[in-house]
């Protein structure tokens, strides 16, 4: 089944059902409201019906009268006492920040209004991150008002917290540490040099102190392998850049693994496609889950977890490295003795990489990159990453120490070792048998609700500190708020228990001045260093390699795979890390790229297809995803047992199933309390004490129940979309309903309609081609329009600006960076799963995922889609009240205050962009949010006072009952333009930048001004693979989209 | 007003503001005003004969005759001359307590002559009479407002007219339908009294129509007037005088209202702000220590030894009370010699009790900290405004909006601050659009001016009446 110019989204589309169809024609499915409004069971529990609905609306009514009749009420404008000179209230301060949480890193700026961080942008001086950003760092700013934080030190017993003060708390702790004592400090990865000091500084009071440091998502033997081969236990520096073959075993290097936006930024320099003549690299992903990059890739090799070993000796041996390779799936052989060809190929140019935490196969994967000569071109270790540093075997040493009573206190720094590692029950049972514990947790976690004390630290945006992500390269963490209760540096903690009473800046500035300045010769003075650093926010200094030559020779041989029916992988989803994010709603509510799904992990099943066009799902499930129910089936590994809801996944290894790890919290707060399903107990340990991400113990039942709240947006608001009609020919849904316009006279609309572009790279001039007919003839039959464009265009949008997007979508990734900048930059409300599963999810840009190609092992495209501004916007000729019109600079606009709530301009929306404000969901309303409980929720997230410190003051608060979608960031537009008006210059193009432009680590998006003709969107939309969506609807869309091109090897599917 | 006069002077505005956007390049007093509103007004009085916090500028080119050069580098950066050790310039420094004036190191020499020039033509009162004739049509233009004459007797006048005619009219056709019916013999036995024909289901009918369309009519007029605050004037937690300051004193109205040029608020002043002339007038004119030992209790500033209290946040009331009453104590004694203890006493409650109320609200319970001003101009929290954007940009005098601030003892809210009231400004006032290079990306009102088929473009042609200009 291979038909290159088949687009699809699931298996509902693929099946060609009617109901897909027809659901994937309405804008608003089924109106739940209106439904719990006459749903018995409601009507008895709010004790209503509609009669008392209407008789409350008369009293509401006048109520909201008499009030409104009263004295408007006195407001007050407090001043400063003294102003700070850095601050004028209404005017944005940046400062340069870290956003650092283990080993997940990005240099930041930090937007404060009035002393409140409300936005983080990328930091563009890093040469790590080099401005991007991601998901997680974008999501920093919510984090800080998380109202679930600890408030105060406490001491914990028996459940109960109990508060303390900070004296009260250090002279308790240090009673209790004896110097003799055995101390265990337990932390993830800790990229910061001075926080490395204090920790020297305690040990040197303490001298039995042991610093143990473990991933939860573990790099562990891929630092073990270079310790083996290049004498130290370091990520070297990936340049993917340099490479035209990439080979990836699983590493989810666009995703999650390791440095993903340092990565990303350099991968994208070799994946644009500029003119039919542009090269680009081949990346080839062998694994069993489509992963973020998976999706990416060119050519996917399916293989089952088990089989890991198999492929990377294989490949080994194929170049030479003799180790003896078990036998692994035929297909996957096949295919990678022509990888091995075609990397002897590109020696010195090529870059394999694996995920896996195996040693011997790390060691091959390093034997491989030394057979090909990458290492000094794509691997280098002149700047060796710090990002994982993490070693298995201590964390299983101390589970060990703990059982055997031989730790007398446990300082949990920046850890959860009760919840990610798989011997999580272990280690609760040992630390029972310790002393004293100590957690620096900011909020209660699995391990603190099981220490003595918590010393809650300082969230990131409140701390001072320093970071070093790669050798010599250093970032500071400045504070950019007031700690918001009585926290306390973790730092400063330490140094006091170890009896020294510096203020950690203090000793920070110190420690620079006395590790750092010394090593830098640009200034005179440590002041000036400081200060520069300081305001840079990063600081390289020249870093050269000494690791020693490579002495490998691997000995041993891989495991044999597992002839288990079913596998399990369990893999990082790109919001949720090892579960940290957890209570972070804009990362819970952010899809995921590739499975679509909100608030929880699933189980993603691969999909078996009958040979003629039906597809389902393992086990049969997937028969009701169109209509937003999940199948549930029991999923057992080991100890886990438990209830999944299922998502049938294209290009899922038959006999594997994945599962997202990081959920299932147990104590983590309100919002990501019991949000999925914990699978880290399901994870192996192998011999050498690493982590294994997979399971082949595993056992997946029949359908047992059905999820009717799935939290899924695949089939959301979809336009346009293929089908295959009577397994004849494709063609898409158009198409379909003008057939059956003469069979049972169903009014069909225009046909062929233009979504999705996508070719290979040996067929680009054919694309090309094809893109420039396709235009002209949906310029041919936009011709007859009854708009009269010209008229407006000549005298609107000839001067002044006339705005525009180009959207590369070969440099898109899918990593929804840019999805939760929106949701931060235009105060887009949370909704939660249920509401989500109804629809109402209020993202104004949504990242949609396109399978196209083999549907046994499709390639994906994403395609981010907000509102697109047309110039003849179908939504503004519908609105009774003028609500959403039309701006001389070509901007859909959007009055919340005028609209009505009648909802014809979503209806008449042909890219479903625009969302309804269902409930009150940011509590803008004037009587509260106790509308919301209409159907028993909880108030909703934004209706919490400290939550709402991160709304941007400069963008309207909706209310209940207005419709809302992507407003091109207006606000930054008139800011832009102001500060040109006001500096007396014209409008350069860093002055309007969108927040998911800037948020986008490779680049993707570029907005500007069409009437300059020397800008860089003038520049990017003449690329002749620029097109518009549903361009011959004559709609004159604003955003321009670059099709994607994939360097797809056919002989490897062979 | 006529039609063709308003034309004629909106001419004169854009040639006088082109010729003005001329100047720009070269030596005026008007850059030069620009410059020293912009960079020296907040120390130095803008009436050149008095000190502020820096000193009197007037003759500054007479004191440092002959020595021109050292004068531009002292303007550019004044500790740069000291530490050259400029005895003119150290004595200087020495006197005025070693303030530091801060540097302003990209003033060209045109600048800094235009700011001579001004200094000059300020201190003898001999500024471009053009400066100010564009002053004053900016203010007028904007601010001219036809006059209306109440059209309400005349409407009541002919009410009643019609009202007689009604009802003889009525009158009329009951007799001849009377007369007709009695012709036909079927006559009534009387015929229908005023009474009864008032009475009558079409009257009554019809009153309770045109009550219902009035009161309809009054309803919406008066809804949408809910929430407006024109003239609205609370009393404020310090009998604050626009008229003493903006009046009387001339400080410029940015001196205080720092934000108005570069933010969107144009910000209620620090305390701090306050006391940069505070600390030297620690007595009022007409409220003596009343009100102005408010604002030190605020920010904690002892007048009896002229520092800061140390810690004053965490002072409680009553420690606090002791130093104020000391000093409202001591004033009352020096200046009513006479006064009896009792008199005193009641006086030094009194001022207490008013400063304790002033600055403490429901929330806030020490007298230390900020002064909770009652804020009078409320705009919906949907509606985005810059003052910025007015100001610097469109270069609006403030009392276009907020109305003669300078004569307001207490101040109120000048302009209604409807919608309606914004949108017609934008449709009359004139873009400054020559002059400022961001406007040249409008290309084709350039040409239309240029070859003469356009005299202005009005804020409303550029886009000014879109709803996501101000709602977003």
């Amino acid at each position: 089944m291979k038909n290159k110019n088949q687009v699809w989204i699931g298996t509902a589309d693929k099946n060609n059902e009617e109901e897909f169809e027809q659901l994937s024609k309405e804008e608003f499915i089924s109106l739940p409201i209106v439904e719990a409004l006459s749903d018995e069971e409601v009507v008895e529990s709010t004790g209503g019906n509609r009669r008392d609905f209407l008789k409350l609306m008369g009293f509401s009514l006048g109520a909201a009268t008499i009030a409104a009749g009263c004295e408007t009420p006195v407001r007050h404008a407090i001043p400063y006492v003294t102003k700070p000179d850095a601050i004028v209230p209404g005017v944005a301060t940046y400062y340069a920040s870290s956003f650092v949480n283990g080993g997940d890193y990005a240099a930041v700026l930090v937007k404060t209004r009035e002393g409140r961080p409300i936005k983080i942008e990328g930091n563009s001086m890093s040469t790590v991150t080099k401005g991007g950003t991601g998901a997680k760092g974008q999501a920093l700013v919510l984090s800080l008002y998380d109202s679930n934080r600890l408030k105060e030190p406490a001491a914990i017993s028996a459940n109960e917290v109990q508060g303390l003060s900070w004296e009260d708390l250090d002279k308790q702790i240090r009673a209790k540490l004896g110097a003799n004592d055995q101390i265990r400090i337990v932390t993830h990865t800790e990229m910061s040099p001075t926080t490395k000091r204090v920790f020297e500084a305690f040990a040197a009071k303490y001298p039995n102190t042991k610093v143990v440091t473990y991933d939860p998502i573990s790099c562990s033997a891929l630092l073990e392998a270079n310790q083996a081969d290049f004498g130290q236990a370091v990520v070297p520096n990936y340049h993917f850049n340099k490479a035209k073959v990439i080979v990836s075993f699983a590493a989810d290097f666009l995703g999650t693994w390791i440095s993903a936006e340092e990565y990303s930024v350099d991968y994208v320099k070799n994946r644009v496609i500029k003119n039919a003549e542009s090269k680009m690299s081949r990346h080839i992903q062998v694994e069993s889950g489509m992963s973020v990059t998976g999706s990416n890739a060119d050519n996917r090799i399916l293989i089952r977890p088990s089989e890991m070993g198999g492929a990377i000796a294989l490949l080994a041996s194929e170049l030479g490295v003799s180790t003896s390779a078990p036998k692994i799936n035929d297909k996957a052989t096949q295919a990678i003795k022509k990888i091995a060809r075609e990397l002897q190929a590109n020696r010195g140019n090529s870059l394999v990489i694996s995920g896996s935490n195996n040693l011997l196969e790390q060691r091959l994967v390093n034997a491989i990159n030394n057979a090909l000569g990458n290492y000094g071109s794509s691997i280098t270790f002149d700047r060796p990453s710090y990002q994982r540093q993490g070693i298995d075997k201590n964390i299983r040493t101390l589970v060990k120490e703990m059982n055997a009573g031989s730790v007398d206190a446990l300082l949990v720094w920046n850890a959860n070792p009760a919840f990610d590692i798989p011997e999580a029950d272990k280690f609760k049972t040992g630390a029972a048998k310790v002393g004293l514990k100590v957690s620096f947790a900011e909020s209660l976690n699995e391990t603190a609700a099981i220490c003595d004390y918590v010393a809650p630290a300082h969230h990131n945006l409140e701390k001072w500190g320093d970071v070093e992500p790669k050798r010599n390269s250093f970032s500071i963490i400045q504070p950019t708020i007031a700690p918001l209760y009585n926290t306390r540096q973790g730092e400063e903690s330490l140094l006091k228990w170890a009896g020294n009473s510096m203020s950690y800046y203090d000793f920070l500035k110190k420690s620079w001045e006395e590790e750092i300045f010394p090593m830098q010769s640009e200034y005179m003075t440590f002041q000036a260093f400081w200060d520069n650093s300081v305001h840079d926010g990063v600081l390289d200094l020249p870093s050269s390699s000494t690791a020693s030559a490579y002495g490998g020779a691997p000995s041993g041989s891989v495991k044999n795979p597992s002839s288990s029916e079913l596998e399990a992988d369990f893999y990082e989803m790109i919001g949720m890390g090892s579960g940290q994010y957890a209570n972070n709603p804009w990362l819970q509510e952010m899809p995921d790229p590739v499975m679509r799904t909100v608030w929880g992990n699933y189980l993603a099943v691969p999909i078996k297809w009958d040979g003629i066009n039906r597809f389902e799902g393992l086990r049969g499930t997937g028969s009701k995803t169109v209509r937003g129910i999940a199948d549930i089936v029991e999923f057992s590994s080991g100890s886990v047992s438990d209830k999944f809801s299922v998502v049938p996944q294209f290009g899922q290894t038959p006999g594997t199933v994945s599962i997202g790890l990081g959920y299932g919290r147990t104590e983590v707060g309100k919002v990501g309390q019991g949000i999925g399903i914990n699978v880290f107990p399901c994870l192996g340990i192998d011999a050498n004490g690493n982590t294994e991400y997979f399971a082949t113990d595993i056992n997946v039942g029949e359908v047992v129940d059905y999820n009717e709240e799935f939290g899924c947006v695949q089939y959301h608001h979809t336009y346009g979309v293929t089908g295959e009609h009577d397994g004849k020919e494709n063609m898409n849904l158009d198409e379909v309903a003008l057939s059956r316009l003469l069979v049972d006279g169903y009014q069909g609309s225009l046909t062929d309609r233009t979504v999705l572009f996508q070719d290979n790279l040996a067929n680009v001039g054919d694309l090309m081609e094809k893109i420039k007919e396709k235009r002209a003839f949906a310029n041919h039959l936009n011709d007859k329009t009854l708009y009269p464009f010209e008229e407006y265009s000549e005298k609107f949008y000839s001067q002044g600006h006339h705005w525009g997007m180009h959207i590369d979508m070969n440099a898109c990734f899918g990593c929804a960076a840019c999805t939760v900048a929106c949701m931060a930059e235009n105060n887009i409300p949370v909704v939660g799963n249920k509401e989500v599963s109804r629809h109402h999810e209020m993202t104004w840009l949504r990242i949609d995922r396109y399978y196209y190609g083999d549907a046994e092992n499709p390639n994906v495209a994403y395609m981010p889609m907000m509102c697109q501004h047309c110039d003849n916007a179908p939504c503004e000729n519908v609105c009774p009240v003028n609500a959403t019109n039309h701006s001389s600079e070509g901007l859909n606009q959007m009055a919340y205050n005028r609209c009505i709530g009648t909802r014809y301009c979503a209806n008449n929306c042909p890219y479903k962009v625009r969302r309804f404000n269902w409930l009150d969901y940011t509590s803008a309303d004037l009587f509260g949010v106790n509308q919301n409980s209409i159907n028993g929720e909880d108030p909703a997230y934004y209706t919490d006072n400290i939550v709402r410190m991160v709304l941007n003051p400069d963008v309207t608060v909706r209310s209940r009952g207005v419709i809302e979608k992507c407003s091109l960031c207006a606000q930054r537009l008139q800011q832009g333009k102001l500060a040109a008006k006001a500096e007396g210059r014209k409008l350069r193009e860093e002055d309007v930048k969108t927040a998911c432009q800037t948020a986008c680590p490779t680049g993707a998006i570029t907005f500007g001004d069409r009437n300059d003709s020397n800008g860089s969107l003038s520049k990017a939309i003449k690329n002749p693979l620029v097109y518009r969506a549903l361009e011959e609807i004559n709609v004159q869309s604003s955003i321009f989209y670059q099709a994607k091109v994939n360097n797809r090897s056919e002989a490897l599917d062979a | 007003m006529t039609n063709k006069s308003l034309k004629f002077n909106l001419l004169l505005l854009f040639f006088a503001l082109f010729f003005s956007a001329n100047l720009s390049a070269e030596v005026s007093d008007a850059v030069g005003k620009q410059l020293f509103k912009n960079n020296c007004a907040s120390c130095h009085n803008k009436d050149m004969k008095s000190d502020m916090t820096g000193p009197a500028l007037g003759g500054v080119r007479e004191r440092w005759e002959g020595r021109e050069e050292v004068l531009y580098a002292w303007i550019r950066n004044s500790q740069a001359v000291i530490s050259e050790g400029d005895e003119y310039a150290v004595n200087l420094f020495n006197k005025w307590n070693k303030s530091v004036m801060t540097a302003f190191p990209t003033l060209t020499d045109d600048e800094v002559e235009s700011l001579l020039v001004y200094i000059d033509c300020m201190y003898d009162g001999s500024c471009d009479p053009k400066a100010k004739a564009l002053a004053a049509a900016g203010g007028g233009a904007v601010g001219a407002k036809a006059e209306q004459t109440s059209n309400t007797p005349m409407y009541l006048v002919l009410l009643l007219i019609l009202g007689i005619l009604a009802v003889v009219m009525m009158r009329i056709v009951s007799n001849l339908n009377y007369m007709s019916q009695v012709r036909e013999g079927n006559a009534p036995v009387r015929r229908a009294t005023l009474t009864e024909m008032l009475t009558s289901r079409g009257v009554i009918g019809f009153v309770l129509f045109a009550l219902i369309v009035l009161g309809g009519y009054t309803t919406i007029n008066n809804a949408i007037d809910l929430n407006r605050q024109q003239g609205y004037a609370p009393d404020q937690p310090i009998k604050f005088s626009h008229a003493t300051h903006a009046g009387m004193q001339k400080i410029d109205c940015q001196y205080c209202h720092d934000g108005a040029r570069r933010s969107k608020h144009s910000v209620i002043p620090a305390a701090n702000t306050c006391m940069n002339c505070h600390k030297a007038i620690e007595k009022g004119s007409k409220y003596g220590t009343a009100e102005l030992t408010k604002i030190f209790a605020s920010i904690g500033y002892n007048p009896d030894d002229n520092t800061y209290i140390k810690d004053y946040e965490s002072m409680s009331n009553e420690d606090i009370s002791k130093i104020y009453k000391k000093w409202i104590e001591d004033n009352y004694k020096a200046d009513n010699a006479e006064a009896s203890d009792k008199e005193i006493a009641k006086a030094v409650t009194e001022q207490w009790d008013g400063i304790v109320s002033s600055l403490t609200t429901d929330v806030k319970e020490s007298v230390a900290g900020p002064i909770p001003w009652v804020r009078i101009h409320n705009l919906p929290d949907h509606a985005y405004f810059s003052h910025q954007q007015h100001v610097t940009v469109g270069k609006v005098e403030c009392q276009t909006c907020h109305g003669p601030v300078e004569e307001m003892d207490v101040a109120y809210q000048h302009a209604p601050l409807s919608m309606g009231w914004c949108i017609n400004c934008h449709r009359k006032t004139e873009v400054q659009f020559v002059g400022n290079e961001y406007y040249e990306s409008y290309k084709k009102y350039h040409e239309e001016i240029k070859a003469g088929t356009r005299d202005k473009v009005t804020v409303e042609e550029i886009g000014g009446l879109e709803c996501q200009k101000c709602h977003y």
